[in-house]
């Protein structure tokens, strides 16, 4: 607390008089600590936090859950082996050349099978040891979808300290990636909104040439219309699906539908990159890496959409008031002038002689 | 009669201004959130329905094929009489029906129990995970048109639900102010508010003793505090509309310290006018409520869920709390979900009763969001002008 409000009280003192006091090494190295500070709660400092965030957490992660003893493999393979018992008893027991009599029996022990199977995949089961599941590139989407908020569920934690670092880990990760949100949000709508402005003056250079002085005006106040943002972010998922539907050869609406439900956040995880690509763990980090940088610069862009719409709206709300406003004072002075009311008819004369 | 023709138009527009501020308001919007979820749920019923079927048709086909190849390739083929080797063969049959039984149930298929997965309290709890953005992925649309649907239904939906969150978290912020008001500051804790007050004070008295330019620091926070929106200021800002009926009380108010008796005064009234309860709730919004009382709301509200689902599916209290966090945070993996692992009769109402724990709970942490967040700014407000005058007083 002290040490805060010592640094604060520099800042404070540096700002008014910041020419005066060069010289002072212990200054000097708070000037340098409140850079690094400042620094960090920029775009490129939270980012940065944010990607070291996810690193931390993908290697914590898979330092935990590697080591997990997985029953549930024994377990199914220990169904199928009692499952070929069964089948050789029936086959001894019965009469062999008794077709139909032989399959119902069949049946009735591959269903038992069967539900077994379906419980173990229901609690988890996909055929794969806890030592293929958690590799880095899928810890670090693991812990993307725990901090995004997008939650695929295709890799989930087994074990009690894994459940209980995942709370963990998401109650401090959701403010950081909510810092990173709003201020990578801020500055590229920005970015965007200067883009976007110079483009429209460009364009429009050699009509306004002659009348500058009004049109100049105009033009700062510009908003970025929404259906620009709409280009924007559909752009940005048609980026996605075509590349994810070559890379994970599936069809293009499949990957549309991924790319809406990661960006949007619901994440039901039927459809997830790294599923496919981790049974051939060759060049499947670089892609797991890009698929990361994907979720991640998309959310910065919905963010950015998000801030200019709202601006957009803002503005539109602002209009439509006042023409709401206009349509009903003149609907209320049509009507009073059609009572032949000479007040309110005066009253007309008046606002029309202003 | 114009006049009444006039009085006439402007009810007329004061009843839709009326309906329109109850369809955002807070009843019409949890209506509006409703029915949605409901309409969706009765959509993707229709849309996803009829696809099941097919595929459970399908998978009692294969497991019939599978019979049939074991009797003819493996029965048939192999010599009866070597025990070994008919079982490795059959072991090799059994695990590629293995994987087409894994495959099978990660697209959606239910393992030919019974109940329907698209029935419709699951695809209301479906419809529901898309609004919030959950996304649970228990159910996942299998058809074209269940996704493209899906989608369209999330772009609109979302913008709902986060209108709802945001109208009904203010709302219970609001409840809950006046809750903790009742309950804290008169009978709690009756010290409450003289403590804070006294501390006051003192910061007063020491500000006084190290400064000395006091009275044109005072005028000149006074003047601030009417400016900027502090959550503190209010009671002041009462003080000046209701001059009149604090003249009648006995206590005469010293104009010498200005804060002090803004900060006073709601203490003394709840006092002694308990009975009027305007005056308590006007008051009851002026209050900020501590941090640690949000974050106990909060996880008191996770270990009410946790006992309830612990009851209700048989998990353990760590699943549970795993379960309903998860869930709450809108990350949703989906290893949990009511009904999966339980296949009962009451899986329908189990549904119902997560939709609704669902709905309030998101609402609840909206509403600690919003009273943390004012607790904070008042943080960051109080300390600014406490760093202010520190300047103030060196120069």
């Amino acid at each position: 607390m002290e040490r805060q409000h010592s640094s604060l009280h520099g800042s404070f003192r540096s700002k008014d008089s910041s020419s005066t006091t060069g010289s002072d090494p212990r200054e000097k190295i708070k000037d340098c600590l409140r850079k690094f500070i400042a620094f960090m709660f920029t775009q490129v400092g939270v980012g940065a936090l944010v990607v070291c965030y996810a690193i931390l957490g993908a290697a914590s992660f898979m330092h935990i859950e590697k080591d997990s003893p997985d029953e549930q493999l024994e377990n199914v393979k220990q169904w199928r082996r009692s499952c070929a018992e069964e089948l050789w008893n029936i086959t001894v027991n019965n009469n062999i050349f008794n077709e139909t009599a032989w399959e119902i029996n069949i049946n009735k022990v591959l269903k038992v099978y069967q539900s077994n199977i379906t419980g173990a995949v229901h609690t988890g089961y996909n055929g794969r040891s806890a030592e293929d599941i958690w590799s880095f590139p899928a810890a670090l989407m693991y812990s993307l979808s725990v901090f995004t908020m997008i939650g695929y569920g295709n890799i989930v934690p087994k074990t009690v300290w894994g459940k209980i670092v995942t709370i963990a880990y998401a109650c401090f990760g959701i403010p950081i990636y909510i810092l990173y949100f709003c201020n990578m949000g801020k500055v590229l709508a920005q970015t965007f909104k200067w883009l976007y402005i110079t483009a429209h003056e460009c364009s429009r250079r050699e009509d306004t040439m002659f009348e500058e002085g009004e049109i100049q005006q105009i033009k700062r106040k510009i908003t970025v219309p929404s259906t620009a943002c709409l280009w924007v972010i559909s752009f940005y998922i048609l980026t996605g699906t075509i590349m994810f539907g070559a890379w994970e050869k599936w069809n293009y609406l499949d990957s549309t539908y991924f790319c809406v439900i990661s960006l949007c956040k619901i994440g039901f995880g039927d459809f997830v990159p790294g599923a496919n690509i981790t049974d051939s763990a060759g060049g499947s980090h670089l892609k797991l890496v890009i698929n990361f940088i994907y979720v991640l610069l998309g959310m910065g862009l919905v963010a950015m959409c998000y801030n200019l719409m709202c601006e957009d709206v803002r503005v539109k709300v602002r209009e439509l008031r006042e023409d709401l406003k206009n349509c009903l004072d003149d609907i209320t002075l049509k009507i009073t002038v059609c009572m032949n009311d000479t007040k309110y008819y005066h009253q007309k004369q008046t606002r029309h002689i202003k | 009669m114009p006049r009444r023709r006039r009085r006439l138009a402007s009810r007329i527009r004061n009843y839709v201004r009326n309906l329109l501020a109850f369809l955002f308001s807070n009843i019409g919007l949890i209506v509006l959130v409703v029915g949605y979820t409901v309409a969706g749920a009765f959509m993707f019923q229709a849309i996803e329905g009829a696809s099941e079927i097919e595929r459970v048709n399908n998978m009692t086909l294969e497991r019939n094929n599978t019979a049939q190849y074991l009797w003819q390739n493996v029965t048939l083929a192999l010599n009866l009489f070597n025990e070994t080797a008919l079982k490795y063969r059959l072991n090799i049959e059994l695990s590629k029906y293995q994987s087409k039984i894994v495959t099978a149930v990660r697209n959606g298929w239910d393992g030919g129990r019974s109940s329907r997965q698209w029935s419709f309290s699951s695809a209301f709890l479906y419809s529901l995970t898309v609004i919030t953005s959950i996304g649970y992925g228990h159910l996942s649309p299998r058809t074209s048109w269940g996704k493209v649907m899906t989608i369209f239904y999330a772009l609109l939906g979302m913008p709902l639900f986060l209108l709802y969150v945001t109208n009904v978290g203010q709302l219970l912020a609001r409840w809950f102010k006046c809750l903790y008001a009742l309950v804290c500051l008169c009978r709690g804790c009756p010290g409450f508010g003289r403590r804070r007050v006294v501390r006051l004070r003192t910061q007063l008295e020491t500000s006084e003793a190290e400064s000395i330019e006091c009275p044109e620091g005072w005028r000149h926070r006074v003047s601030e505090s009417d400016v900027t929106p502090d959550y503190r200021i209010p009671p002041y800002a009462i003080y000046h509309q209701r001059r009149l009926d604090i003249r009648r009380l006995p206590h005469p108010l010293d104009p010498r310290y200005p804060h002090d008796r803004g900060w006073s005064e709601p203490a003394y009234r709840v006092e002694s006018e308990a009975s009027d309860f305007s005056y308590v709730t006007f008051d009851a919004q002026t209050i900020t409520v501590p941090i640690s009382v949000c974050v106990a709301v909060m996880v008191g509200y996770i270990m009410f869920g946790s006992m309830i689902f612990g009851l209700w599916e048989k998990w353990d209290q760590l699943d549970g709390a795993y379960f309903c966090f998860i869930s709450l945070s809108s990350i949703g993996f989906g290893d949990f979900v009511p009904g999966e692992r339980v296949y009962t009769p009451r899986i329908e109402t189990s549904f119902i009763v997560c939709s609704l724990y669902l709905m309030l709970g998101i609402a609840l942490g909206a509403m600690c969001f919003n009273l943390m967040q004012e607790q904070v700014i008042h943080y960051f407000a109080g300390l600014k002008r406490a760093l202010k005058r520190i300047c103030r007083c060196k120069r």
